[in-house]
């Protein structure tokens, strides 16, 4: 009685990696001695066995065209065996064996557009959500705002002249795809409105029990309205966590005028030196303005700005802000530190300064 | 179908300026119907300030309940050709790695069935196909089966397990992270395309602690690279950076050190290996001196999560140091006691993480057979309330 | 009875319960689960052998996965 074909493949699972391999990782493979960043974008891993390998990183837009997926594989062909890899932030690298390739590479690849970079104390990809481009709950577009940040910050991409590595994250809403809440620099869009709900469709596409129980403040309770099984909402005890409407998609958030952007810093995941460390709030909100969002643009620069201008080499945007204390960066970011600032969610106790150990005042 | 190009002024603006442009990569493919009306739609959004899109639904492909992301557009009258335009995940091979010959593969499939516009990668580590029609997912699905590729995770289900670059290209790898990556995603594929979990259940390998694909920040199980004997040290490697001036060692070394367990005294590095954290900085610095030491594996941590529902949560340790030798049997185990007790009393959308907040985590090592030691803790608890347990003296009386 | 006629039997149960709340209460593969270890009793009907009806459920076209910010087993679309 199975409606699937017999001849039907399933749980294949991905390829096997090793397939893809060029025959110099093949050989090197868990045999490599160590590694150098001759230049920005540029690395030389060095083997046991004395073979070299370069890696070339050039930056794309994630967004890709089939069209710059096949342009890449050419460039892969002409120039390293038709072997590359793509990094965890969107960046792609080309696996070269012919150190005397790497110039010519790097300009065709400038030439179409894709600068290389990224590598050592330099700002690489940013990693971001969809935004506008396909998601349902996006406060803010991903791609654009992203675009306009980088265009900006391009000399630090393409340059090692920062005091450590400034890893910088967007999400289009609390959800987080690709969990943005340990970055350097987060760019988190929000909505500030409680949910808009469809009170005709509430009882045919969700299911009322579920939608209640999904707010972690406990804001939604079931109501008739005009006639209609539905909910409402306890606007005041609603903290735009949107947790509703991905159950229940009768309850948008989204809001044309009060949608915007937040600014989270001082977080890594790294474990080198400091332990791993969550962003925390800089700024709470900057309304949105495409296309370019130049309000966002401006404060991320003056955030990067001063973190080069004061950090110590090798520390991270958390670690400078840990040891210069948290007053000590609002005044040299010239940020205003609000209520909005201080946390009054699950963990808030934890975040009180229960001490006397801060900068001086004045 | 013959279809106006679409004006678009205002998303044109950001086809401008040094950094690679998305909006020219919609238009590399605007011969595209769908991506024709992609770009339309974007405008729109970038006019109104609102996005276009709904969720929800019921698409996959037959008999998987994962893979296929729903997604509809609330203007279909006036963009028709992306009335539907569901995401599909395309399980990537482990580290990343291609050859141009199974990337022209891949984009044959895509621009056959679909917009042409992919994410190189998603969020999950997926190869996201960005916009298909409902009557195209079984097709798209065949075709990459055909070509040896099947669809990623979604939904409460084992997403697509990603990992760094591992060994293939890194001396700093602690475990086969590619390898690892593959055998647990063959192992559980069943897990991963038929959701049977309160909510998602994620693994992220990295081969050591620098973290290159944040699993401690994104990962419901963490698995990261570590070592338990000396740090490998070369001292001319050592006295080289410090003579070339590349390296202040006191300043950039020693005073960096979280421990202070390395001290130099003019020719020497010396490293107090019992107080090392393993936290990879001096090796991060001189990679050419010093390097993870040779009894390798990895630390398993548990519970990561973004801030949806009760706040965001990093990884705890589980296990303070595994082996990670295939075909990991033990961790496999452990992985599923996790998931049957996770599974009967988790509730909806809670991950494992913040079921571990309520239920506690000595309940929680209880259940699932783990032994508590001080490396999952920062410290023992502080506060006296303690739920003793009744029968526990009353059994030890027996046994004297 | 054999695993399979077994198998069968938690298929149509499921199936039944499915059907009998649609459009009131969505099921997620454990609840479902839950029902049958409790109708049968644990030492007849396991987990294992529940996953094994669900995707004979699935796989016959009679049940299908909706995502509704989580995983439910639901009828097909118009039904």
């Amino acid at each position: 009685m199975s409606a699937l074909a017999s001849n039907r493949k399933t749980d294949i699972g991905p390829p096997h990696y090793e397939q893809f391999l060029p025959p110099i990782i093949k050989k090197n493979y868990g045999k490599w001695k160590y590694h150098e960043n001759p230049r920005p974008g540029v690395l030389v891993h060095v083997a046991e066995s004395g073979d070299k390998l370069y890696t070339v990183r050039a930056a794309t837009p994630r967004l890709a065209s089939t069209k710059t997926i096949r342009l890449f594989a050419d460039l892969a062909d002409e120039f390293c065996g038709g072997h590359l890899r793509y990094t965890s932030r969107n960046n792609v690298e080309f696996l070269l064996t012919d150190e005397t390739k790497i110039d010519a590479l790097i300009e065709k690849l400038a030439a179409a557009g894709y600068p290389v970079g990224g590598t050592g104390a330099s700002i690489t990809n940013i990693v971001h959500t969809q935004g506008w481009i396909h998601c349902h709950s996006a406060a803010s577009d991903a791609s654009g705002v992203v675009k306009a940040v980088m265009d900006e910050l391009y000399p630090h991409f393409v340059n090692m002249d920062l005091p450590a590595k400034v890893r910088i994250a967007f999400a289009c809403c609390l959800n987080m795809c690709g969990a943005v809440h340990c970055s350097d620099i987060a760019i988190l869009a929000v909505h500030r409105r409680a949910p808009k709900i469809d009170h005709q469709a509430m009882a045919r596409v969700c299911e009322i029990p579920t939608t209640v129980s999904s707010c972690p403040t406990g804001a939604i309770r079931p109501a008739t309205v005009d006639g209609h099984q539905s909910v409402e909402v306890i606007e005041e005890q609603c903290m735009f966590c949107a947790n509703c409407y991905t159950v229940c998609p009768a309850m948008t958030l989204n809001d044309a005028e009060y949608d915007g952007i937040s600014i989270w810093v001082g977080g890594k995941v790294s474990q080198a030196r400091s332990e791993p460390k969550f962003s925390k709030l800089a700024i709470p909100y900057i309304p949105n303005n495409p296309p370019r969002w130049p309000e966002v643009v401006e404060a991320i620069k003056n955030i990067v700005e001063v973190y080069a201008a004061n950090a110590r080499k090798y520390e991270r945007m958390g670690e400078w802000i840990d040891r210069i204390g948290w007053p000590r960066f609002f005044e040299v970011a010239d940020i205003e530190f609000t209520k909005y600032h201080i946390d009054d969610f699950t963990h808030a106790g934890e975040t009180f300064r229960r001490s006397v150990h801060f900068p001086r005042i004045g | 179908m013959t279809t106006n190009k679409r004006e678009t002024p205002l998303i044109d603006q950001l086809e401008k300026g040094p950094w690679p442009s998305f909006v020219k990569e919609l238009k590399k493919s605007a011969d595209n119907p769908m991506t024709n009306d992609l770009l339309g739609v974007l405008e729109r959004s970038y006019n109104d300030r609102i996005g276009h899109w709904k969720h929800g639904g019921l698409v996959g492909v037959m008999g998987y309940g994962g893979g296929v992301i729903g997604r509809y557009c609330d203007l279909p009258e006036e963009f028709p050709n992306v009335a539907h335009f569901h995401t599909m995940r395309i399980n990537h091979p482990a580290g990343w790695f291609y050859t141009s010959d199974v990337l022209r593969k891949i984009c044959d499939i895509w621009e056959k069935h679909g917009s042409g516009i992919t994410n190189m990668h998603g969020s999950t580590g997926d190869i996201i196909f960005l916009g298909c029609v409902t009557d195209e997912l079984e097709p798209t699905f065949s075709d990459l089966t055909e070509a040896g590729f099947d669809l990623g995770g979604s939904g409460s289900d084992m997403r697509t397990p990603s990992c760094c670059c591992g060994m293939a290209r890194c001396e700093w790898a602690c475990y086969d992270t590619m390898g690892f990556t593959y055998d647990i995603t063959q192992h559980w594929q069943d897990e991963l395309h038929r959701p049977a979990f309160p909510y998602k259940y994620k693994f992220k390998a990295s081969g050591c602690p620098n973290d290159c694909v944040a699993s401690i920040a994104r990962a419901d199980m963490s698995i990261i690279g570590t070592w338990r004997d000396d740090i490998q040290q070369d001292d001319a490697a050592v006295a080289e950076y410090v003579t070339s001036g590349a390296v202040d060692i006191v300043e950039d070394v020693v005073g960096r050190c979280p421990t202070q367990c390395m001290s130099w005294d003019g020719e020497k590095l010396t490293i107090n290996n019992r107080d090392c954290v393993r936290c990879m900085h001096c090796i991060n610095v001189m990679p050419k001196a010093l390097a993870p030491g040779k009894d390798r594996g990895a630390t398993i941590l548990l519970g990561a999560k973004a801030p949806i529902i009760g706040g965001a949560l990093l990884s705890s340790v589980l296990i303070p140091f595994y082996e990670m030798e295939p075909p990991y049997e033990d961790l496999k185990e452990l992985v599923e006691e996790i998931w049957d007790f996770w599974g009967e009393h988790g509730k909806n959308r809670e991950r494992v993480g913040e079921f571990i907040q309520r239920i506690g985590l000595g309940n929680f090592l209880e259940q699932i057979g783990l032994e508590p030691t001080p490396e999952m803790v920062v410290h023992p608890r502080t506060n006296p309330y303690i739920f003793f347990e009744l029968d526990e003296d009353e059994d030890e009386e027996e046994e004297d | 009875m054999s695993d399979e006629d077994l198998i069968n039997e938690v298929a149509n149960a499921m199936y039944e319960m499915v059907k009998e709340y649609h459009g009131k209460k969505n099921f997620k593969a454990m609840d479902l689960t839950k029902a049958m270890k409790q109708k049968y009793g644990e030492d007849k009907v396991n987990k294992a052998l529940c996953k094994k009806a669900i995707r004979q459920l699935i796989d016959s076209g009679r049940c299908t996965y909706s995502y509704v910010g989580g995983s439910y087993i639901t009828l097909p679309a118009g039904s």
